[in-house]
């Protein structure tokens, strides 16, 4: 590639970043603009008897006032549960569900005035636990009144493929362990914010820190009742999402009403234990797997039972339930396998996507009992996962298609790299090394709302200063979306990279992207990115062909000139943009991404199907204190086949942050609940690693060059964190021989299994 | 309401504050500069931090009027575009951020400590941003960042 | 209404203190009173910003003795080359404190004076209204324990411990003139009322005696930054061969053993910490696992004295 494509490339939107120059939701103002109060539940499960609004209203700084009844049409992430509600309608289900709200002059005065509205409330039987949310209930204890059987269970998601608990029975070995890891969250930087603004022609523009655009774009409609065409949905810069910010939100609904309602611009910007109240973040899961494997170490079969904890609404928790099954199909070869999630409802907030979406725990399970079998029978880890890799371009049992599969060179990469075979259970007590690996979807092959629309569509547009302009809905959420269409742009034009520029995410000028979730950006939207500077490419070689006499097929372009190999043609850049300009002026060609259909025909089958998958290979070195249980990740060497870096400075940026983030959910994070009501929602007790905390890391991209990827890519943004918490919980068995079935891995933890051991 | 004299960034602005505000809420919200970003509002994230009287502190702790007569200076006043700090400069060219929203706070922090530590090691450098949340990044490319930084520096 | 002063003198704060008696607050970095005010557990309508007293800035140290005063920052102190010589002790237990650039902004004498705390009280005002309030605030029990006459708040001062093993005294201030105490007697075992003779005193200074034979100092928390301590324990022999070791974190108030080196046991040490620590579960980490942790630490120093 003879431009930016493969070259580490700095984000262009670097400089206003450091600067503080890059503007965020919550740096926005308008002018005349009022500030959101909110009034929460401090109820987990009540109904709401009566909201006095009388002193509210009288308050001089109140412009307006909101409640659940005057926007009752429910939304939510995925259009089979859209079970949520801008404001609590008739009963709240969480502490610090929204109830009312209040759009004021200053934000105290927001405040004060949703201090004055007076809520009661009658108390229902609370379901905190999951497991009561199993049992048969009241009609009228039922969380929500479309569960099924009198239970509050939202999602039972199953598949058996050839029969495995048979193929079980008749392992060698076999393993029947149980796990159980905490809820945990997304903890981004920058606090949900959103801005609404209603013009003066009757349409909405709203500004809002979101994954999302397009869903939020529908979801506004439905719940405002106004016309899609009428509404405007930007991003601007984003401070982080990792799936949090991959649904539509109650406060963006109620912003987007107070400012259709009042008639002026709006903002709404949570604190941040709104943000923890908020969660989104992963479910707290328990899970029983069983896996057997025969004499050589061949994996027989996997069956495994998840009751994964939902809270209080939907959100992507149908997709969740799948995910901790069917994402069960790789990296490892298994043919027999089953699995059934409960997703339960309970009277929290809710859990939902969250960066490695429903894999990540069940990653966890599956890993350490490879580890704990790898044991049993005698070989090496290392060993017994090369044995069992699916191979290149194959199905998986439930049909996942695999196009490339760079796995056994990650293993082989980090085995090399750690010393693996010299240094594995042979450190000394209180030290250790353990493996794992990953695997996951770039990109979901099914969107979200079944259309006939592609899944991306980016235009580029060439104009006559010789720059090309990138309009595509995709969000920069700092993963560098925005810089990979510069880079692709630069690459097919040959220009620099500063000749390109981006409008992105914002509804009414750009063409519909499904967002940044699923790890499907780089992979769809560089498809469609190339597919229209291609187009451009070849409408200006054809113009430059029939002026120039020469053949179309013989133009390239590359720094910055237009030429043949033989020499007959070789002008500058912005000469070739006056040619294809000529007559027409400025153009615009459009590139899209559709999937190839993928999959089986039986229910469920569409889950988990994905155009490629990324794989992944970590090893973790820890340190144990035995005395203390405490803990330290050393060092963790990581590979993982991202297909082709586009960009490898995001791409190891990704991978760092995923070990990062992994690192907390294997030995810190934890959301704690006391009635119901998280009590560590800051950062003081939500206890993420810091520098100090971050072990050393060897990062190394392995390119198994996918076939339809764009240049090769696959996803590298959750992908990495999967083998991240078995890599520690394995090592730990390595250092001080315990298992550890229960994450957060704290040294309480750790202590009592030491002691329980000698 | 208190009327306050700040010098900030090298420049006087005179502003109504209220005796509890803090220095983070006033520049955001009364002089509109938003370089500077609140994520915690409690002291435990470090996106806030700023120099007063050369000295890094975190706006979301410091009360307004105790800056009276001391000088500020903002993110925004150390660099405008192209004359980057080389902590900017290596942040931009080592992919120190990502989604950029910790990038002020860490700028902010690490310019102070390498006049402090002009020759930090790599745990050093951990050590002395040991306050700055970021969640992004795994926190590898903005510890190198400040180490090329540092180096720069010292040619 | 709100008002902020920064008196120039000591008489000055003082009687600015008595004209707004109970609803004024000393402002030291304001480090540990800007989060109690952001959750609505302090309303005072004054803060009285001590900043401004210039005699309580330094840092002298006379032969093996040392005197602070009060606002030197606990990065001075971690980073003062004498502290470092003479008391690493309290140059470690100063750098075990919150992050880097709080460090420039806390003081030792806020550090001292910090305010207890408590799982269940240091929320939001919005939390504790949904959980109601418990004892300390203005409800009638306790939600930790359930009881109805004590709180069990800890006093989670990190260089508190490391002082009192080192003997220090501290210089307070009243209307009624300078009175010079140890420091461990400005510590009560009540949560609600946990500093004693500090009423509308002013802390002014520190003194340590001498520099230690030996010394000793652990922080228990889950990350190596930011965390509140789950256990701290100094220990420290003087040059009579008086050992002092000192936790806290696990109560309400530093808890002090003191003995003869040469009289002292681990069995004793231990059961006399294990008896005065009034450990209840109102922190992140279980409470069996901090009480273990206490038999732990004063496990690992006894080894480090025993073998000297
Ligand atoms: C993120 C974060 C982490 C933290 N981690 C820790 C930690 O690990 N360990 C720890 O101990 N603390 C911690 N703290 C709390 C606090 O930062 C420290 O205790 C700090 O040392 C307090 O000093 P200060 O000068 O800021 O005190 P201030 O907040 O000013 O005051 C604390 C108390 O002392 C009183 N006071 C202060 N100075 C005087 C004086 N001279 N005379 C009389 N009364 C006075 C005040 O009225 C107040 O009640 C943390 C705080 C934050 C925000
Ligand atoms: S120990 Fe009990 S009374 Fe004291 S602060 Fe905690 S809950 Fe309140
Ligand atoms: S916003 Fe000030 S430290 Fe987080
Ligand atoms: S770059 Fe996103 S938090 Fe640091």
């Amino acid at each position: 590639m003879s431009g930016p494509i493969g070259k580490p490339t700095p984000y262009i939107d670097g400089v206003d970043k450091v600067t503080g120059q890059a503007m965020y939701t919550d740096d926005f103002r308008f002018p005349n603009m009022l500030y959101v109060g909110l009034v929460r539940s401090p109820h987990a499960h009540a109904r709401i008897k009566h909201i006095d609004l009388s002193a509210a209203g009288k308050d001089p700084g109140v412009a307006a006032i909101a409640v659940g009844t005057e926007i009752p049409i429910s939304f939510g992430i995925l259009p089979i549960s859209p079970d949520e509600n801008a404001m609590a309608v008739e009963k709240v289900r969480y502490v610090g569900e929204i109830v009312a709200a209040v759009a004021a002059e200053t934000v105290e005065a927001a405040q004060k005035g949703a201090e004055k509205i007076i809520v009661e409330y009658e108390p229902i039987r609370e379901f905190i636990d999951p497991e009561d949310s199993l049992e048969i209930c009241g009609k009228d204890e039922q969380i929500h009144s479309h569960t099924k059987e009198g239970k509050n269970i939202h999602k039972t998601a199953e598949l058996r493929f050839n029969e495995p608990e048979k193929a079980l029975e008749k392992s060698p070995f076999k393993r029947t362990e149980s796990f159980k890891f905490a809820g945990v969250t997304h903890a981004f930087t920058e606090p949900h914010a959103t801005i609404a603004i209603w013009n003066g022609d009757e349409t909405l523009t709203v500004i809002s820190a979101t994954q999302v655009p397009h869903y939020l774009h529908r979801n506004l409609s439905k719940v405002l009742e106004l016309p899609m065409h009428r509404i405007q949905v930007k991003k601007p810069a984003l401070g982080g999402g990792f799936g949090g910010k991959s649904d539509p939100f109650a406060h963006e609904m109620i912003t987007a009403y107070l400012s259709m309602k009042t008639k002026r611009p709006v903002k709404c910007t949570f604190t941040r234990e709104e943000v923890f109240i908020t969660n989104h973040g992963r479910h707290p899961t328990t899970m029983d797997m069983s896996v057997g494997c025969d004499n050589d170490g061949i994996i027989t079969a996997l069956d495994t039972d998840v009751i994964i904890d939902g809270g209080a609404y939907g959100s992507f928790g149908v997709v969740t339930s799948y995910y901790n099954g069917v994402l069960l199909q790789g990296p490892y070869k298994i043919d027999k396998l089953g699995f059934r999630t409960r997703r339960t409802y309970t009277n929290k907030p809710q859990c939902g996507a969250m960066r490695g979406h429903g894999a990540v725990n069940p990653r966890y399970a599956v890993e350490v009992i490879l580890d704990m079998l790898a044991h049993d029978i005698g070989i090496d880890p290392c060993d017994l996962r090369m044995k069992n890799f699916l191979s290149e371009n194959t199905l998986t049992v439930g049909q996942l298609r695999i196009t490339s599969n760079g796995v056994r060179e990650c293993l082989e990469t980090v085995r090399e790299k750690s010393d693996w075979n010299n240094r594995y259970g042979k450190l000394p007590y209180g030290r250790g090394l353990g493996v794992a690996c990953g695997f996951f979807i770039s990109g979901s092959a099914l969107p979200i709302i079944w259309n006939r629309y592609p899944q991306t569509v980016v235009h580029a547009k060439l104009d006559f200063d010789g720059r090309i302009v990138m309009f595509s809905g995709a969000s920069d959420i700092g993963q560098g979306s925005d810089t990979i269409l510069v880079q692709i742009a630069a690459e097919e034009l040959g220009i620099p990279m500063d000749f390109v520029q981006v409008e992105v995410a914002d509804t009414k000028t750009t063409p519909v992207d499904l967002g940044s979730y699923s790890s499907r950006v780089t992979f769809m939207v560089g498809n469609a990115a190339k597919m229209a500077t291609e187009r451009i490419r070849n409408e200006m070689a054809k113009a430059i062909a029939k002026e120039k006499s020469v053949s179309a097929k013989d133009i390239l372009f590359r720094d910055k000139k237009i030429f043949t190999k033989d020499g007959t043609l070789d002008i500058a850049w912005e000469d070739g943009v006056e040619i294809a300009m000529a007559g027409r002026g400025a153009f615009v060609e459009s590139g899209y991404y559709i999937s190839p259909k993928l999959g089986g025909d039986f229910k469920g089958s569409g889950a988990g199907l994905s155009p490629a998958y990324s794989f992944g290979a970590f090893i973790s070195e820890v340190a144990v204190n035995p005395d203390t249980g405490e803990v330290n990740v050393e060092k963790i060497w990581a590979a993982h086949d991202c297909g082709k870096a586009l960009n490898p400075l995001a791409v190891e940026g990704q991978i760092e942050g995923s070990i990062h983030m992994g690192l907390g959910q294997a030995v810190s994070e934890d959301m704690r609940f006391v009635q119901g009501q998280i009590m560590n929602a800051n950062f003081f007790d939500y206890r993420i690693p810091y520098s100090v905390d971050t072990p050393e890391m060897d990062v190394s991209i392995i390119e198994s060059n996918d076939g339809e990827g764009p240049y090769g890519a696959k996803e590298a943004g959750e992908g990495p964190i999967h083998p991240v918490l078995p890599s520690i919980g394995n090592a730990i068995h390595d250092a001080v021989g315990i298992r550890m079935m229960e994450l957060p891995i704290t040294p309480d933890k750790i202590l009592n299994k030491v002691r329980e051991k000698n | 309401m208190e009327k306050v004299q700040l010098n900030i960034n090298g420049f006087t602005r005179i502003v109504l504050v209220d005796p509890h505000e803090t220095i983070l809420d006033t520049l955001r919200n009364r002089l509109f500069l938003t370089g500077t970003k609140k994520c915690c509002d409690e002291g435990t994230c470090g996106s806030c931090t700023m120099l007063i009287d050369s000295k890094p502190v975190l706006g979301c702790l410091t009360p307004t009027v105790r800056c009276v007569g001391k000088e500020i200076v903002t993110i925004e006043g150390i660099s405008s575009g192209d004359d980057l700090h080389p902590v900017q400069k290596h942040l931009v060219k080592n992919g120190g951020m990502q989604c950029g929203f910790c990038t002020p706070g860490v700028v902010m922090t690490a310019i102070p400590y390498l006049e402090e530590n002009p020759n930090p090691s790599v745990n050093d450098i951990k050590e002395g941003l040991s306050g700055n949340l970021c969640r992004c990044t795994g926190y590898k490319k903005i510890i190198e960042a400040v180490k090329d930084a540092a180096e720069e520096l010292n040619t | 209404m709100s008002y902020y002063f920064k008196p120039a003198t000591i008489t000055e704060a003082l009687s600015l203190a008595s004209d707004y008696s109970n609803n004024y607050v000393y402002f030291g970095g304001g480090t540990d009173l800007q989060i109690y005010r952001k959750q609505k557990l302090i309303k005072d309508e004054a803060i009285i910003d001590l900043s401004g007293l210039t005699d309580t800035y330094r840092i002298q140290a006379d032969g093996n003795a040392l005197r602070l005063g009060a606002f030197v920052t606990l990065d001075d102190i971690t980073s003062a080359p004498e502290i470092q010589k003479l008391f690493p002790l309290l140059a470690e237990a100063a750098a075990s404190v919150a992050t880097p650039v709080i460090r420039k902004t806390a003081t030792i004498g806020g550090n001292l004076l910090v305010n207890n705390r408590c799982t269940f009280y240091n929320q939001s005002k919005e939390w504790r209204d949904a959980v109601g309030s418990c004892m300390r605030e203005v409800g009638a029990t306790c939600l930790v324990t359930g009881g109805k006459d004590k709180c069990f708040s800890r006093n989670v001062s990190d260089t508190a411990p490391a002082l009192i093993t080192l003997n220090a005294t501290v210089t307070v201030q009243t209307q009624k003139g300078e009175d010079e105490i140890p420091l461990k007697e400005i510590y009560a075992p009540d949560g609600i009322k946990y500093h004693q003779h500090m009423d509308d005193a002013i802390l002014t200074a520190i003194r340590v005696p001498e520099k230690p034979v030996d010394w000793w100092f652990k922080k228990l928390r889950l990350r190596k930054t930011l965390d509140f301590t789950s256990l701290t324990v100094a220990a420290a022999i003087d040059t009579a061969g008086m050992a002092r070791v000192c936790l806290n974190g696990v109560s309400m108030s530093p808890i002090l053993i003191e003995k003869p080196i040469a009289d002292l046991t681990l069995e004793g040490l231990t059961r006399s910490a294990r008896k005065n620590c009034k450990t209840v579960d109102n922190d992140l980490m279980p409470l069996k696992y901090r009480r273990e942790m206490i038999n732990v630490y004063l496990n690992e120093w006894w080894q480090t004295v025993k073998d000297k």
